[in-house]
């Protein structure tokens, strides 16, 4: 294929380890990592388009800023699992989509240093009562950069026969049909997702028994993510056949003719896609339709989750021709493997005591806390 | 060399030393940091200590704003960053030694959780809730230097991986240990620097004076350790990198020079430590902030030295600096560099001259600049185009000496951090005549005119 011979040697050193495994924890750690990256891409996006004007309005802006204090330095942590992955198995694509922009790549870690800051000095002025607003939209610009650097390097990544042009210029890095509604799919699942958290909490709250003022208050936030959800995942379902239909012609036919592994994961994206857009607008009252937000919310991050495998199957579709040649070696170093599931199994099992012991245990009345 | 290449007018291993030393000033006090805390806050507890409490508390928000945003980012930048510098030695590491990334990634969730959620627990959960927060997030912290101190040493020791290729030999290396001991010491050192600033906001006197006290005895312990552990590292070295910056001619006068800055600096630094613990109540921020500065030399410095003394591989004896393999030397020369460079390969017009840039760009361009650092025109200034030729030659005879079995000592040879030119006969002389043409035009003709 045209562009092939561009394509770096394979690394002479086996891969250790099979190649499924590899696969495996690649799909569910970016899984993870993308569900994080939707919290902070979307929340910092509704929390710009929100500002802190009006007391429902501040009450979303509180709740996504501690939000992202957690999702962004855990989006981060959970972006270097698959970062890792990806360079395993697809080292010389990956290393020669970043060299072919490389400061856009380098900027993307400083673009999220100041996104990252932008959140602890927002939650700041928000407390001193101070406006927010501005920094808030820097912070969403921020994002959406980052964004579209990854979707940029990614789509390089799978298409060798684009690195020529690319080589010549930013222009040719971005000229891809499929930038723009890959862009805004991943943006509009972080919308949706985001937007229906928001009404979910939203319910959650006014379910504690609260005062009659702060009850309006907690409807204006749930019905604010009812409709930012659902608007979402209308733009969404558009978006996502444009994104289907402008993958290159050989790919799309390639991908339909993978059979039901392939199939079956698309389906129920759609399918879950439709059943989120029919559920969201037979939301009229959401406090009082409380099961539907916590309906809402698992809709969408279902939907991410079989999305996130038809990525993975997309990519193996867009690449097959570059790596038909491509024999990589493994060894199968079983003992090492195995401390690292032992490790893994202990410290997320450590980090979710500590988290849960963190959240539930507090002073009994007349004891000191830390 | 089989990837684009990256033009940086200040040059690739500048933007690597520049991420990598930023991150490590950092993330070296996240491990300290750690461990500082949650002494200070068990005293605290123990002793109902309002002053320890507020110093940990304070502290916390150090580890927060520098560590877990700037160290985090930082840390992924160097990764960001070697791989488009140096993408081939990034994937050999990477295929190295991934279940050992993998198993550091699981300690930085629980670093970075446990992080988050003891700064946002502050009055909010009974103390001992605090103090396991704090804990594990020291032990998940100090675990992540005992599983990238493997990787990094290895590096510049590999030691039986060489011949054995498996994970164990290469991160149990022969400096693993006493690099693991001096950056301990490091971690130690810098938790008492950067939290002595947080111990100088505390309003009452005899308070502030036992708190930059305690740090100060952190700081001490940990540049006895620091320093124990360096001596340890450099008896550690194989002797031709000893040889490079120790002894009474050593080979690289630069490197010598590093060596006796970073003592020198740790030196003073010990001494304005010592002027805390003396006289605490004298303590002012000028101080602490020149003995942080002196902190940073030192591991800066030491940094620098380990980099320095793995020229001219990137992985000793088994990968140069410009990602050809010692094994590949031979293949090279006979099928020529150029066909395993495709990117470079595209700078080739057919002239001679455009056969030559292109070997540069493969061979010379990760560590070369054309009018920045390294720069190629500069240091061939005085040269000609017989004296090129004869360079070249001398290092296409060092590719002989490492592909002839044994590794050579590279301490002998006559360009002892340059890798071997590899390549045919027409690319050598392709890549002499690239050269003679950055050669300024005026010493072409003196030497003519001679």
């Amino acid at each position: 294929m045209a562009g092939n011979e561009l394509i770096p040697a394979l690394d002479p050193m086996p891969v250790p380890g099979p190649l499924w495994l590899y696969h495996v924890l690649w799909v569910v750690t970016f899984l993870i990592h993308i569900l994080l990256v939707n919290a902070v891409l979307g929340g910092s996006f509704i929390a710009a388009w929100a500002g802190a004007a009006k007391a429902d309005r501040r009450r979303i802006v509180e709740l996504l800023l501690q939000v992202n204090t957690w999702a962004i330095p855990l989006s981060i942590t959970f972006g270097i699992a698959p970062l890792l992955f990806v360079q395993v198995v697809l080292g010389r694509f990956f290393y020669t989509a970043a060299l072919l922009v490389p400061w856009w790549w380098l900027g993307l870690l400083g673009l999220l240093m100041v996104g990252y800051y932008l959140n602890y000095l927002a939650k700041w002025r928000l407390a001193r009562g101070e406006g927010v607003r501005h920094w808030l939209v820097l912070q969403a610009v921020c994002f959406l950069l980052v964004t579209l650097i990854q979707v940029v390097v990614n789509l390089l990544h799978m298409q060798p026969q684009r690195w020529e042009a690319a080589a010549a210029g930013l222009a040719g890095a971005l000229a891809d049909p499929t930038l723009i509604p890959r862009f805004l799919h991943f943006l509009l699942a972080a919308l949706a997702m985001v937007g229906a958290m928001v009404a979910w909490v939203a319910v959650r709250r006014a379910g504690t028994g609260v005062a009659a003022a702060e009850r309006s208050e907690l409807d204006g936030m749930a019905r604010f993510g009812v409709k930012f959800a659902l608007y979402a995942t209308l733009l969404q379902l558009i978006d996502g056949f444009w994104l289907l239909f402008a993958l290159p012609e050989e790919v799309l036919k390639g991908f339909m003719r993978s059979g039901p592994a392939a199939m079956i994961p698309l389906t129920l994206g759609i399918l879950a896609g439709v059943l989120l857009l029919v559920f969201l607008a037979q939301v009229h009252d959401p406090l009082a339709q409380s099961g539907k937000a916590r309906r809402a919310l698992e809709l969408v991050m279902a939907a991410t989750a079989v999305m996130v495998i038809t990525r993975h199957q997309v990519r193996e579709v867009y690449l097959a021709p570059a790596r038909a040649a491509e024999e990589l070696v493994t060894t199968a170093p079983w003992g090492l493997i195995a401390l690292f599931l032992v490790i893994f199994v202990a410290g997320v099992a450590t980090t979710v005591y500590a988290m849960v012991r963190a959240a539930t245990d507090r002073p009994a009345p007349g004891e000191q806390a830390a | 060399m089989d990837y684009p290449i990256w033009h940086l007018a200040f040059g690739g291993g500048v933007l690597i030393g520049i991420v990598a030393i930023a991150h490590v000033l950092v993330s070296h006090f996240a491990v300290g940091g750690g461990i500082a805390m949650a002494l200070v806050e068990t005293l605290a507890v123990r002793r109902k200590d309002a002053a320890l409490r507020q110093l940990a508390y304070r502290s916390s928000w150090i580890l927060i704003l520098v560590s877990t945003v700037f160290g985090a980012i930082t840390g992924v930048g160097i990764w960001f960053t070697i791989g488009l510098i140096h993408p081939t030695a990034t994937s050999a590491l990477i295929r190295t030694f991934v279940w050992g990334w993998a198993i550091e990634w699981v300690f930085f969730i629980l670093e970075v959780a446990t992080a988050v959620a003891y700064v946002a627990t502050w009055n909010k959960v009974r103390p001992r809730t605090h103090l396991l927060l704090i804990w594990l997030y020291a032990f998940a912290a100090f675990m992540s230097l005992v599983v990238i101190q493997g990787i990094i040493s290895y590096m510049l020791t590999p030691g039986r991986w060489l011949e054995t290729k498996a994970f164990w030999d290469g991160f149990l290396n022969p400096t693993y240990v006493p690099g693991l001991v001096m950056r301990t010491g490091i971690c130690f050192f810098l938790a008492g620097a950067y939290m002595a600033f947080a111990a100088l906001r505390e309003q009452n006197g005899e308070a502030r004076g036992r708190l930059v006290r305690l740090m100060a005895i952190f700081q001490v312990v940990g540049i006895l350790v620091a320093y124990g552990g360096y001596r340890w590292w450099e008896v550690a070295l194989p002797d031709p990198i000893r040889a490079l910056f120790l002894g009474d001619a050593p080979k690289l006068a630069a490197l010598a020079a590093t060596r006796s800055f970073l003592l020198w600096a740790l030196a003073a630094y010990l001494v304005l430590v010592l002027f805390a613990l003396l006289a605490p109540r004298l303590q002012r921020w000028p101080v602490t902030a020149v003995a942080l500065i002196a902190a940073f030399a030192f591991f800066g410095g030491y940094e620098r030295l380990r980099e320095g003394a793995r020229k001219p591989y990137i992985i000793r004896d088994h990968m140069f600096s410009n990602g050809v393999l010692v094994s590949d030397i031979e293949r090279h020369n006979q099928e020529g560099i150029l066909t395993h460079a495709r990117w470079a390969a595209r700078e080739d017009d057919g002239s001679l001259e455009g056969k030559g840039r292109a070997v540069f760009r493969a061979q010379c361009a990760s560590c070369h600049t054309l009018d920045g650092y390294l720069s190629i025109r500069r240091l061939l200034a005085s040269a000609d185009a017989a004296m090129v030729d004869m360079i070249l030659e001398i290092m296409h005879e060092q590719g002989d000496a490492y592909a002839g079995g044994a590794l050579p000592d590279t301490t002998t040879l006559d360009y002892p951090t340059m890798p071997p030119f590899v390549g045919t006969e027409e690319e050598r002389r392709a890549l002499g005549v690239y050269l003679t043409t950055l050669v300024p035009a005026h010493v072409a003709e003196v030497r003519h005119g001679r």
